[in-house]
């Protein structure tokens, strides 16, 4: 798969694409919460 | 450099010209102390994501490990999962959330402080101010050694001036205007960094006809593995060093996870977590940190594994043949210049002054506040006053200056390696268990910051080759440069440090949970 025989290696290009895409995932679903905590207590 | 000067002079003064106006900014709305500490606490998260990638990213990163990655091949690609994995979604969800919350209700302005007021200690805001101030300026000389450098080689000024003057251009606008000074402007130098790294991946792929047809050729390249890289594990640029073999400890320990766990302690990060109003601009800002990451480590270290196939094809060698003098560090360089376009090769020029400047500045602040404000500081007001941790940030400057005329050239990517472990091993357990748990408990903290400190340090100077070989103190004391036999002279000193660290924590807090009596006023909360 795209010129990359080891799968030690592959994997480690998917997760790093995989967690980028979670990045832009998460950002997105949240894109408006959590605007109220400024005077939460913790 | 195949550029002409000329042009990257007149575009590195207009780029210091728009620095310089956005650290005038950073000075002008810098009014009260918040606004030098924490940026006011109310940074956008485009600026609190671009800043805190650029912090992280600095130019070892991307020529360093882009070097190593040269050496060692795409199994590097590890360290960016973890650069995203941990550096991003784990740093900003899980921890960034709760420093942010209760650094707010705290009212802390640096690490220390948020560890003190946690604790409710002074003597862990001191040990985590004296950790920071004995152990940041290596780290910053090794990055100021690295800019004059790269000054020294891209614009032929002698190497002192180019280092005094890189220092004194950042300490301008880090002394006077502050953290939003130190944002603003890495913000900007982000964005260069951005553009350029993703410029450089599209060119490399074109230049070596396209992604599958250039890791192809990488992969059947595994025969030109030198003797020695295979005598040591190495298997190919393409494929992951033999398990368990010296390389692949190298690979994994220190490189992967001494840096990708490094990261999530480093008090110039954590203090960033601080400077928005609210969780939704954290939120916000992982959307543009991860892909920003990946964009920057993750370029780095498969263009840096794919400089074997364009040297190769072009000059019949491997990257490390390419290498000027055999040093990693000039790979990714020598390969800009031998195989990109004029104008390029200024703009990744610029890119890389910017990873430089960007990480800097922050480590300037950060040594400078945690001296003014957490060491020195012991009597007197509460409150952080702006005039001594100016004169802190100057002198911690001045240090680190002295330190890198004094340092090896060759130390950047091990110093680095070395500041993220000792932060991840005296810090992260002590950090995370602040951060969960309702009432964190000082006996635990307390050891888990000694042990981790004091394991890390002993690994470095008596097991861990590297280090031990050329600090001499293992040799001094019992005559030998380590005193424990391979494998374990490249096992990297976190993986040994972080355990007992948690594990000192863990302890502590089962002593205080089970009722063994403390000493008196210690858990003064």
């Amino acid at each position: 798969m795209f010129g990359i025989d080891d799968p030690s290696i592959l994997v480690g290009y998917l997760l790093a694409l995989g967690f980028t895409l979670a990045c832009l995932v998460y950002g997105l679903l949240n894109w408006n919460n959590g605007v109220e905590e400024q005077r939460d207590g913790s | 450099m195949a550029v002409d000067t000329g042009l990257f002079v007149a575009i590195t003064l207009a780029y210091l010209v728009i620095i310089i106006g956005l650290g005038y900014l950073g000075y002008r709305q810098t009014k009260e102390n918040d606004d030098y500490m924490v940026a006011g606490r109310k940074i956008h998260p485009v600026i609190l994501a671009l800043s805190y990638g650029a912090t992280f990213i600095s130019t070892s990163a991307i020529v360093g490990f882009g070097g190593v990655a040269a050496q060692l091949g795409m199994g590097l690609i590890w360290l960016t999962v973890l650069n995203i994995g941990l550096g991003i979604l784990i740093a900003f969800v899980v921890f960034g959330k709760r420093t942010r919350k209760i650094g707010s209700q705290l009212r802390a302005v640096t690490f220390p402080d948020l560890m003190g007021k946690c604790y409710g200690s002074s003597f862990m805001q001191y040990a985590a101010g004296l950790v920071i101030v004995v152990g940041m300026p290596l780290y910053t000389a090794a990055i100021l050694i690295g800019g004059a450098q790269f000054i020294t080689s891209t614009l032929q000024i002698p190497y002192n001036t180019s280092l005094i003057a890189f220092a004194a251009i950042v300490a301008l606008y880090v002394v006077l205007g502050g953290l939003i000074a130190v944002m603003y402007t890495d913000a900007l130098q982000g964005g260069i960094m951005l553009v350029g790294m993703t410029i450089l991946l599209a060119l490399t792929y074109i230049k070596l006809g396209g992604i599958v047809e250039a890791n192809t050729a990488l992969a059947g390249m595994s025969d030109l593995v030198p003797q020695a890289l295979a005598a040591g594990g190495m298997t190919g640029w393409a494929s992951m060093p033999a398990l368990g073999s010296p390389i692949w400890l190298t690979l994994v320990t220190t490189l992967v996870l001494g840096v990708g766990i490094g990261v999530l302690a480093q008090p110039q990060l954590v203090v960033r977590f601080m400077t928005v109003k609210d969780t939704r601009s954290l939120n916000r800002a992982v959307l543009v940190g991860g892909p920003f990451i990946l964009m920057m480590t993750g370029v780095a270290f498969t263009v840096g594994a794919l400089t074997n196939v364009y040297f190769y094809q072009t000059q019949g060698v491997i990257a490390l043949q390419a290498a000027t003098e055999g040093n990693v560090d000039t790979i990714i360089p020598n390969f800009i210049n031998a195989s990109m376009p004029d104008l390029f090769v200024v703009v990744f020029m610029l890119a890389l002054l910017a990873a430089a400047m960007s990480t800097l500045s922050s480590l300037f602040h950060t040594m400078g506040t945690s001296l003014g404000f957490d060491v020195v500081r012991r009597t007197g007001s509460e409150k952080a006053s702006m005039r001594p941790i100016r004169v802190a940030t100057v002198v911690m400057i001045a240090i680190s200056v002295v330190l890198a005329f004094i340092m090896p050239g060759s130390i950047i990517a091990r110093a680095t390696a070395m500041f993220m472990g000792l932060c991840a091993s005296a810090f992260l357990p002590t950090y995370a268990h602040a951060m969960y748990s309702s009432r964190p408990s000082l006996r635990a903290a307390k050891m888990s910051l000694i042990a981790g400190a004091v394991a890390w340090f002993a690994w470095t100077a008596f097991v861990h080759i590297k280090e031990s070989e050329a600090l001499g103190l293992s040799d001094f004391l019992f005559g030998v440069p380590a005193v424990l036999p391979m494998p374990w002279q490249v096992v990297d000193p976190l993986v040994i440090a972080l355990p007992l660290s948690a594990a000192a924590l863990l302890v502590g807090w089962v002593l205080d949970r089970y009722g063994v009596p403390v000493e008196k006023g210690a858990e003064a909360a």
